[in-house]
């Protein structure tokens, strides 16, 4: 018996969530991109009547100003400040963020503690850097250095220095503290510092491959691994050994050498080509990947139109970038090396230039052991002497550790507090040691819940590094502001900061993200 | 303590703050034997087979696992973790990794056997509990009734002489419960000294050497299954007993 099926017809188009969906998409899309169209052309307008052209041309131009400190204090031109900015920036963040995960992991694990003191005291850190305002806690640091004692130059006896903390366990002259900051002995790099480096990167791999085998070995039964024991060992050794074996590298040099040529001297158009070949490449690949795993053992899945729309803007996107590639030449040639950048020849073929100049030097040690030193008649530190930490820069670093770290220390309590009770009682029933338990089954899982928060707080540090400016810590807002005091390009600059915080955020949180993903739980 | 006692309780007290959740135990288990626990929720039954493998500290009384007293020296409490396997009602399998390597964890780090001879063995309790093809997958992939059943391996993995099952059936649907039951019962056939708290009646009655009633902290009655589910002494059992049937 068979009833006749009724056929659905076709909705009228606005009630077909097919075309409503297109349609909202499109005009979603064509509006951001009015609103921002708009939003351009009315402060170039408006910037016009004040006879102020936006125009990129300070990058190129010298500056007439010197920067407090970074790897050049006269720099030759806007961009090469503003690079000055970006390193400085870096500088903070990156030892920042390895400084609060260390600190925040132990106040999060003493927070934890049996210990009613250590507890305690942990807690009391929290409750007080977590309340007060960061920018309040960086100028109070700023504060703290500047209140320290100048240096006395003892000119009475034989002129030498007296160092404040250097009296009883270091010699005399070793460490400084003043209202200038820090200063320390350093291992200061000299020009056989790249070989080094590049001795250390195949020593990089070459403890990746003994912490393999040794894990190889233990999973045979044949050995305790003691893995980390045994690649921190080759690290050492490679260390030591390219101290005085670190010229061997500049074999490298002609090799860059050879690749910065092939970059200058092959025709524009071959790179065009590539270009706009990996593009093409890249959406086919991207498609490829989301056809494959909307694939159904039956056959191709049925597409949605959220799919559709997505394989669409891919293809788009990359036929875009495609014909930008083979149609402007000059983008791809300042890309390469055989144009510039706002004025600047950094592309690939100066950048291979560089590191064989640097590679094919052949020098003594690739550090020298420096003191520092008092430098004029103000007291300031030398600047090529010793390894000196100045007033704004501690004043930052401080307070952004102490205050991010309170927060990671808060998400690691939560992520142990978090693994549930039977984890640690199923561990204790099959005759698992604490530290075994510790290692193998509730940090394993603590970490799992930890790193998303924690990542967060990486990306807060990162960002929160702009209030250096409370203390004309010179990272890229305070280099940019006085930039643009000076020329009055206020939106490259601000287009410049964004730019910069942007590309740090998703870098970091796509590092986060990806590492994330891999420790998931599988789970049906 | 005669000589095939495996396990022997003298005057087992523990406290909760105020609570006294053990009110002096005294029980002796011989090797091969199967113990059966029943008693009402909070009567101290979970409570005490978690003090045999030290989960839970008694306060006073005695605890001999095997000849060695359970105290606070570590090695003791090494030694017999490593002879008493348990099973939770909750299962607690270590979610991040696979059931291989929920199995191989502990003979590997605490018994130092090699990968291969643990995998092996592994392999061979997977397949006495009927899930072999399950081997590479992870905890949250499996049904509870199997999950239970990895457990179960994972405890016999350590090639315990005493295994402790903590209610390993209540947390189970019930169309699974018979699965665990079966692979518990194969050990008990096996001749493995197995404590079972559990709410199974069938189980104690068919399985079980010996059956203990638990109530307020004491060890209120105690017999073989025929005596205790036909001719029970106690007001307190017949009650419960009454209740549950």
């Amino acid at each position: 018996m068979t009833t006749a099926i009724q056929r659905p017809t076709r909705p009228p188009f606005y009630r077909d969530v097919t075309v409503l969906k297109w349609v909202f998409q499109i005009v979603f899309l064509i509006g951001i991109v009015t609103v921002f169209w708009l939003l351009g052309s009315f402060s170039i307008a408006n910037l016009a009547k004040q006879n102020l052209a936006v125009s990129w041309d300070f990058m190129a131009r010298p500056v007439g100003f010197q920067v407090a400190e970074g790897f050049t204090t006269l720099p030759e031109s806007g961009f090469q400040a503003l690079l000055v900015g970006i390193t400085n920036m870096l500088r903070v963040t990156i030892s920042g963020i390895l400084a609060a995960t260390i600190l925040g992991v132990i106040i999060g694990v003493s927070r934890l503690s049996h210990n009613w003191l250590v507890n305690k005291l942990a807690t009391v850190y929290i409750e007080t850097i977590r309340n007060i305002p960061l920018l309040v806690q960086i100028v109070f640091w700023g504060i703290v250095v500047s209140i320290i004692p100048d240096i006395v130059v003892d000119e009475t006896s034989d002129g030498s220095l007296k160092s404040l903390f250097g009296l009883r366990l270091l010699p005399e002259g070793w460490i400084f503290a003043s209202p200038k900051g820090f200063a320390m002995p350093w291992l200061v790099p000299t020009d056989g510092r790249w070989q080094w480096v590049g001795f250390m990167i195949v020593g990089a791999v070459a403890a990746l491959y003994a912490y393999r085998w040794r894990i190889r070995l233990q999973e045979a039964g044949t050995a305790e691994a003691r893995a980390f024991l045994w690649s921190g060992g080759v690290l050492v050794a490679f260390a030591i050994v390219g101290t005085f074996a670190h010229p061997v590298m500049g074999i490298f040099g002609p090799v860059f050498g050879f690749v910065a040529a092939f970059f200058q001297n092959t025709p524009i158009i071959i790179f065009q080509i590539v270009l706009a070949g990996l593009a093409v490449g890249g959406a086919y690949y991207i498609i490829k990947k989301r056809l494959d795993e909307l694939r159904t053992p039956a056959g191709l899945g049925k597409l949605t139109d959220d799919d559709w729309f997505r394989l669409a803007m891919a293809a788009v996107v990359a036929s875009g970038l495609a014909l930008f590639f083979l149609l402007q030449s000059g983008p791809v040639k300042a890309i390469v090396g055989q144009g510039t950048i706002f004025g600047q020849e950094i592309g690939l073929s100066q950048l291979f230039t560089g590191l064989e100049s640097r590679f094919s030097f052949v020098s003594g040690a690739p550090f020298d052991f420096s003191l520092p030193a008092i430098d004029g008649r103000f007291n300031n530190y030398a600047a090529d002497a010793g390894h000196v930490i100045t007033r704004a820069y501690f004043a930052l670093w401080i307070g952004v550790v102490l205050y991010t770290a309170a927060f990671i220390g808060e998400a690691v309590r939560a992520g142990v507090l978090a693994v549930p009770k039977g984890q640690t009682e199923a561990g204790f029933a099959v005759g698992l040691r604490r530290s075994q338990l510790l290692r193998m089954i509730v940090l394993p899982q603590a970490f799992r819940i930890i790193l998303p928060p924690v990542g967060n707080q990486y990306l807060n540090l990162a960002k929160n590094t702009s209030l250096g400016i409370a203390v004309a810590y010179p990272d890229i807002v305070q280099v940019g502001q006085t930039i643009f005091n000076q020329t009055g390009q206020t939106i490259p600059i601000v287009i410049s900061w964004m730019a910069w915080y942007s590309f740090v955020s998703l870098t970091l949180s796509a590092i986060v993200n990806r590492w994330n993903k891999k420790l998931k739980l599988v789970e049906r | 303590m005669t000589d095939q006692a495996i396990i022997d309780c003298r005057g087992v007290k523990k406290w909760f703050g105020d609570f006294q959740a053990l009110r002096g135990v005294d029980l002796e288990v011989t090797k091969g034997e199967v113990v059966v626990i029943i008693g009402p929720s909070g009567s101290g039954k979970s409570t005490f087979i978690r003090c045999i493998n030290r989960l839970e500290v008694h306060q006073e009384g005695q605890i001999f696992v095997d000849g060695i007293e359970l105290t606070n020296d570590v090695r003791n409490i090494e030694a017999i973790r490593k002879d008493v396997g348990m099973v939770f009602q909750s299962f607690n399998l270590f979610p991040h990794l696979t059931i291989m390597q929920n199995i191989t964890l502990a003979p590997i780090w605490v018994k130092k056997q090699s990968k291969s001879e643990a995998e092996a063995y592994g392999r061979e309790l997977l397949e006495r509990v009927g899930i072999p093809e399950q081997a590479d997958k992870y905890p949250g992939q499996l049904s509870g009734g199997q999950q239970q059943r990895v457990a179960i391996a994972r405890a016999l993995a350590m090639k315990p002489q005493i295994m402790l099952f903590d209610e390993p059936t209540s947390a189970l649907d019930p169309e699974m419960v018979k699965e665990v039951l079966d692979a518990m019962k194969e050990l008990a056939k096996e001749g493995m000294t197995m404590i079972v708290v559990t709410h199974e009646m069938g189980f104690a009655r068919e399985v079980a050497d010996r059956v203990l009633f638990f109530d307020y902290g004491q060890l209120v009655e105690a017999g073989t299954p025929e005596h205790f589910f036909t001719n029970p002494q106690h007001d307190r059992t017949k009650l419960f007993l009454s209740q549950i049937l």
